[in-house]
């Protein structure tokens, strides 16, 4: 809200010759990282368009004398982008739901049901937290490996289900619901499953959808753990399978499908903005 | 007085002692997915490193104890010491050139009023890129020949640059990328904190002839602090973990120039099948890194009792 209002500077300040120069250098700032931020989309859009031949010429040439909207096609095609499209959304989408339905009933158990033992659970949560993900990686593969869940979403389904994270932010969001919509649920009797479905869920899905987008986004683009688990070509993600495709076509094609490639998660990202929490996560 | 106040509190004494047994039980029901997998790929997996450090074990699994001889073999060897020596230029090149990045983006982009959010998802796009991919993008722009970065050096008459093969060269060039990478995911989280801050306080400060750089350093600067600590910390442990680039653009080399404890992990144990040198390094990592864990955990603890 705040923010609307005024910055640091106040907006009569804001509108002061000082306050014109501050801004006039801030624009400057912030078209400088725009560009080098942008770059790349437009590297990999523009290079998609050039013929195979042109585009690994040295030299500045961003936009082709005759741009090959066909290389677009032809990427989808000899991509198999639908494909891989789908496959990443199994992957991504399924680790979503797991992470949200596990993390939630675990911070409503946590923050409504006084287990015993609650600060503990929630202190190794914590510590869980800290310790880097590598350290365990390599039993953690032997793990999934013994269930034969290699070449199996699943494999990647329940390593993106445990996320310490969302645990502790749902769990201080849940402890922000008024105690008395609860209470009045209790006298007509509800079950928790029910308070849970009924109460606590519909009043944080603005939280639960933030999480679960940011937890879309990560899983979308992950890279180590799905290269691991999914070895079967027409199983992999986009990213693994970009990866795995480095020298075999020729780069044009491969820069255009690097571009389709970003085109999801940056949607996704567009969502986010407009549900963009108003004071942010905190654990 | 005494008494009955005694009294009320064995009351609440045993009130608080009498357990409902039913009610654990449907509470426990609520957390024993996460209960599962939290064993399954986290709790088990960790205990189980420090275990495998003292084993032979490959893909076949259980092949004796060997005692110390992992870490006898991963201490013996130069590159632990040459990954390590690495890993901390990364960590201060990234410190040096990427942790005052986002400070400085979000003071800027809080005070863009209208453009505010506009700006906050543009810094925010490399965030989303499949790493994989946008690495593949940089390597054009890093090429020898015909990469875009040599060509723009040439317009100013700069020789041109071999950034990913050069070993002096190598390292910031990736750094340069995590910090595209990491920068908006900070900023995001920096301005969501600034936004937190009262405008009476620097109402109050305007008022009292403070300059912006004043408000900046004395109300804004101090209020961020415990995120700054957050994100140091977080950057650290991040960094220190690093693995998708020097895999991706350069694998280890110039010379194991970028190779980090990571890279090497994953060659150990999936190009080498080594289960239990590659968990010996692993342990290595836990170590190393503790301190930095330690500290995120108090400071995350400290913002939380804060809010």
């Amino acid at each position: 809200m705040n923010n609307a209002n005024r910055g640091i500077m106040s907006n009569a300040e804001w509108r002061s010759p000082l306050g014109r120069f501050i801004r006039f250098f801030y624009l400057i700032i912030l078209l400088i990282v725009s560009v080098l931020v942008i770059f790349p989309f437009i590297f990999s859009f523009t290079a998609g368009l050039h013929n195979s031949i042109d585009v690994v010429k040295p030299g500045i040439h961003l936009w082709p004398k005759t741009p090959l909207w066909g290389n677009y096609l032809d990427a989808w095609q000899r991509f198999k982008i639908s494909r891989l499209f789908l496959n990443t959304a199994i992957a991504a989408g399924g680790g979503v739901i797991a992470q949200l339905l596990v993390s939630s009933l675990a911070a409503y158990s946590l923050s409504r049901l006084n287990p015993i033992g609650k600060n503990i659970i929630r202190a190794v949560i914590l510590i869980t937290m800290a310790v880097p993900g590598i350290v365990y990686l390599v039993p953690r593969y032997v793990v999934i490996a013994k269930m034969g869940l290699i070449d199996n979403f699943l494999g990647l389904w329940i390593p993106y289900a445990a996320s310490s994270f969302m645990i502790l932010v749902l769990n201080n969001a849940f402890d922000s619901i008024p105690r008395d919509l609860y209470e009045a649920a209790q006298i007509d009797g509800a079950s928790d499953l029910h308070m849970f479905t009924n109460i606590t869920i519909p009043l944080s899905s603005s939280v639960l959808m933030v999480l679960g987008l940011f937890s879309f986004i990560g899983f979308w683009g992950d890279f180590l753990w799905p290269f691991l688990i999914l070895r079967q070509s027409d199983l992999q993600t986009i990213s693994v399978r970009l990866y795995t495709l480095t020298r075999g076509f020729p780069l044009n094609l491969y820069m255009a499908a690097s571009f389709i490639a970003m085109i999801p998660p940056s949607i996704a990202a567009f969502y986010l903005q407009r549900h963009a929490p108003k004071g942010g996560l905190t654990i | 007085m005494t008494t009955t106040m005694k009294a009320i509190d064995t009351v609440k004494m045993t009130s608080r002692r009498r357990i409902n047994w039913q009610k654990q039980a449907v509470a426990y029901l609520f957390l024993l997915p996460a209960l599962i997998v939290f064993t399954l790929v986290t709790w088990y997996p960790i205990m189980s490193t420090i275990l495998y450090s003292f084993q032979k074990v490959n893909v076949a699994g259980f092949q004796g104890w060997v005692g110390f001889d992992n870490y006898v073999r991963m201490f013996g060897n130069p590159i632990f010491y040459t990954a390590w020596k690495n890993t901390l230029v990364y960590v201060l090149l990234s410190l040096i050139m990427g942790a005052m990045v986002p400070i400085v983006l979000a003071l800027i982009i809080n005070e863009m009023r209208g453009l505010s959010s506009f700006f906050q998802t543009i810094v925010y796009l490399p965030t989303l890129i499949p790493i994989a991919v946008g690495l593949i993008v940089w390597r054009q722009i890093y090429a020898p020949t015909g990469g875009i970065l040599n060509s723009l050096l040439k317009l100013v008459d700069i020789a041109p640059q071999l950034w990913l093969q050069d070993p002096h060269l190598a390292k910031p060039a990736l750094i340069i990328i995590m910090t595209w990478v990491g920068a908006g995911g900070a900023t995001l989280l920096y301005l969501y904190a600034l936004r937190e801050i009262p405008p009476e306080l620097f109402e109050a400060a305007e008022l009292d002839g403070f300059t912006v750089f004043q408000r900046i350093r004395y109300i804004a600067l101090p209020l961020l602090r415990s995120r700054i600590q957050i994100m140091l910390v977080l950057q650290i442990i991040t960094v220190a973990q690093v693995f998708t680039e020097p895999f991706i653009l350069t694998n280890g080399g110039p010379a194991s120039s970028t190779t980090s404890p990571v890279l090497e992990i994953y060659n150990i144990a999936f190009t080498r099948t080594d289960f239990g040198l590659a968990s010996a390094w692993g342990v290595s990592m836990l170590v190393a890194l503790s301190l930095f864990s330690i500290l995120y955990v108090v400071f995350t603890r400290e913002d939380l009792s804060k809010g």
